[in-house]
């Protein structure tokens, strides 16, 4: 496995301020990473640094094992996409008028959109499940529909790697296990993902390894079992050891079993109870299903054979 | 919710550019002398042989015409180009102090040098256009020191200098006697009057005016990454910086063009772009070219209004557009159900 993202003794400063001293770790072709750390210790800003929006100051930072400073904007774009926290458009632009924005770093100077670009565009829809609400004006969104909309654009730019900024912000508990579920299926379709989460619960339930930020002391990389102690939690977050523990020991939640997307169901399985499948449990069902081929369909050319979620052979 | 689907971008551009057509023969007819539509396209197809019509068309009405059409397109493309920069459909193509400097530089070019002329320009339009682009330019300087560039500080600059400028001409205006013919020459050109231009100076400025337009055409295209906000443009591989700077020059080339024409004409720049992303949507690649269109076709028929409606005298077309263009502006923003409707 290579590294995909690397950081070398990254340092950087705003203005006075040192956000990061020697900042080292490197992340690995199909890992789900998440970026754990206090408030304002700088997760956005190592985001910021790895999609190249922000120079580092002095070490270096490798993305496929080239030199940021030798990518060009461009072509960063369109293998690195960053998710930021907020998204607020002006004017009234439409759903899919928005997530065809991720198709500019892929567009020649005046060049339309072509096929590739549409057939894009439609996946990454289909695949966080707005193509209902593509004629809906993006300011109109609730929070939660504003989200998806953001990781479509993400998807849309069809990137190795994606940059994810608290993606289960304004979402409720159905809709932050759906999300996880699909960043999982993207996983497992090629992409690598950086995500900076708050929800340590639903961290150790879909991440595969972390990185800590702490306050006065270098980060820590590794796997989440190293991380998710409460010794560095506590240190991390002035919060009382004990507490943490019963925190950590929460039992994960999962979708109702009658619900499509129970872990328990195989949707693709026709028999025992899920034939009792109508109503809008159905059309939810069938969305389910569209979205799955979406994700299948999403990235052109599969960095690796896999076998559906719902066993079917590729 | 039902939405209508846009309309394509043949239909975007085809039906302003028949209504521009439509407009400009019919303006030309208008005025003291009725010429009829067909007398107009003869003199057009036939300019050897049409006589006392032809001068009429070709010394006065055409002229005038054309600096209507000419001087909208460019205030409406600005008002695109600078609604997509600052993110904010209220922006104008004077927000960055461009009527401080024209009004100063008109002031100066009556009151003080009257004969100055270059290749047929007058004094007013020269000074006009050189005061709007050096008052954009220390906008633009001031806004730029410290390194970064920075949107806000360009606005709270922009209006800084316009208010000083705007008491510099004032102050000009109060030293000279009532009875100086200036004065009224003066206000008429700050209500926005546009004058018969010389044929030199219309194609001067149409040459520009076409080749700012088309370089405008990529830049409104990132715009729309833009609208996302500066760190998903460059997130998308936009140059923001660049695309900044490149939208801040071009809009306020086009806009000291308009001046150079017009004088201060408000509000063509506010209400076209506002009333076309109403019916076309907010892209700004399909918007510059329809509300270049449209703006010429806006501006046309309100001059021709402000020409003709209270003959035998003229009032500015700037008037105009503030009178019809005001209540026209309140009435869209407050049926706002139009907006969520599109």
């Amino acid at each position: 496995m290579t590294s995909v993202l690397e950081f070398r003794n990254v340092g950087f400063a705003h203005g006075v301020q040192t956000i990061f001293d020697r900042l080292s770790f490197s992340i690995k072709q199909g890992e789900t990473v998440a970026l754990m750390g206090p408030n304002g210790i700088g997760k956005t800003t190592l985001l910021q640094l790895a999609a190249g929006l922000l120079r580092p100051a002095a070490g270096e930072i490798l993305v496929q094992g080239r030199e940021l400073k030798q990518w060009s904007r461009r072509q960063l774009s369109s293998c690195v996409a960053l998710v930021p926290q907020s998204l607020e458009v002006p004017f009234a632009f439409r759903v899919e008028e928005i997530v065809a924005q991720g198709r500019v770093p892929h567009l020649r100077r005046l060049g339309g959109l072509c096929s590739n670009d549409i057939e894009a565009i439609e996946n990454a829809m289909e695949a966080v499940d707005v193509t209902k609400m593509r004629n809906r004006v993006f300011s109109e969104l609730s929070g939660g529909e504003r989200q998806r909309v953001k990781i479509a654009i993400g998807l849309a730019q069809q990137p190795k790697i994606m940059l994810l900024d608290e993606p289960t912000q304004h979402l409720d508990l159905g809709r932050q296990i759906e999300l996880m579920a699909l960043l999982r299926r993207l996983v497992e379709r090629g992409l690598t993902i950086l995500a900076a989460v708050h929800d340590l619960a639903l961290v150790r339930e879909s991440c595969s390894s972390g990185i800590m930020l702490l306050p006065d002391a270098p980060a820590i990389s590794g796997s989440l079992a190293e991380l998710l102690r409460p010794d560095l939690l506590e240190r991390a977050f002035s919060v009382e050891a004990a507490g943490l523990n019963r925190y950590l020991a929460r039992e994960p939640l999962t979708m109702r079993e009658d619900h499509p997307f129970s872990p328990g169901p195989d949707l693709a399985d026709g028999n025992g109870k899920n034939q009792e499948w109508k109503g809008e449990w159905k059309e939810l069902r069938d969305r389910l299903l569209r979205r799955e081929q979406a994700c299948r369909r999403w990235i052109r050319h599969p960095q690796k054979p896999h076998r559906g979620r719902f066993g079917e052979q590729e | 919710m039902t939405t209508r689907p846009r309309p394509k971008m043949f239909t975007t551009l085809a039906v302003p550019a028949v209504l521009l057509v439509v407009a400009v023969i019919a303006s030309a007819g208008m005025g003291a002398v009725r010429l009829s539509s067909g007398a107009v396209l003869r003199a057009l197809l036939h300019p050897s042989e049409a006589g006392e019509t032809g001068i009429i068309l070709f010394t006065l009405r055409l002229p005038r015409v054309l600096a209507a059409g000419l001087a909208g397109a460019a205030l409406s493309a600005t008002g695109v180009l600078f609604q997509g920069l600052f993110r904010n459909p209220l922006a104008d193509p004077f927000v960055l102090g461009a009527s401080g400097g024209a009004a100063l530089g008109g002031a100066i070019a009556i009151f003080l040098v009257p004969a100055l002329s270059f290749a047929g320009v007058g004094a007013i339009e020269l000074l006009a256009f050189a005061g709007s682009l050096l008052a954009m330019a220390i906008v633009w300087s001031v806004a730029k020191s410290g390194g970064h560039f920075a949107m806000e500080n360009m606005l709270l600059a922009g209006f800084a200098i316009g208010t000083m400028l705007n008491a510099a001409t004032a102050a000009l205006e109060l030293r000279q006697e009532a009875t100086n013919p200036g004065m009224r020459i003066l206000a008429a050109w700050l209500h926005g009057e546009i004058t018969v231009p010389s044929w030199m100076q219309i194609s001067f400025i149409a040459v520009i005016e076409v080749a700012a337009l088309i370089l405008a055409l990529p830049l409104a295209r990132q715009l729309n990454a833009l609208a996302l906000s500066e760190e998903y443009a460059a997130q998308l591989g936009v140059r923001v910086e660049r695309l900044q700077i490149l939208v801040v020059v071009t809009g306020s080339i086009l806009t000291a063009l308009a001046v150079s024409l017009g004088g201060l004409i408000g509000f063509v720049g506010l209400l076209v772009p506002h009333f076309l992303r109403l019916i076309i949507g907010p892209d700004h690649f399909r918007l510059l070219p329809a509300a270049a269109l449209s703006g010429a076709v806006f501006l046309i028929v309100a001059d021709t209004i402000a020409r003709t409606a209270f003959a035998p005298s003229e009032i500015p077309v700037g008037m105009l557009t503030a009178f019809l263009g005001g209540p026209a502006f309140l009435y869209l923003l407050k049926h706002r159900q139009w907006r969520s409707s599109r």
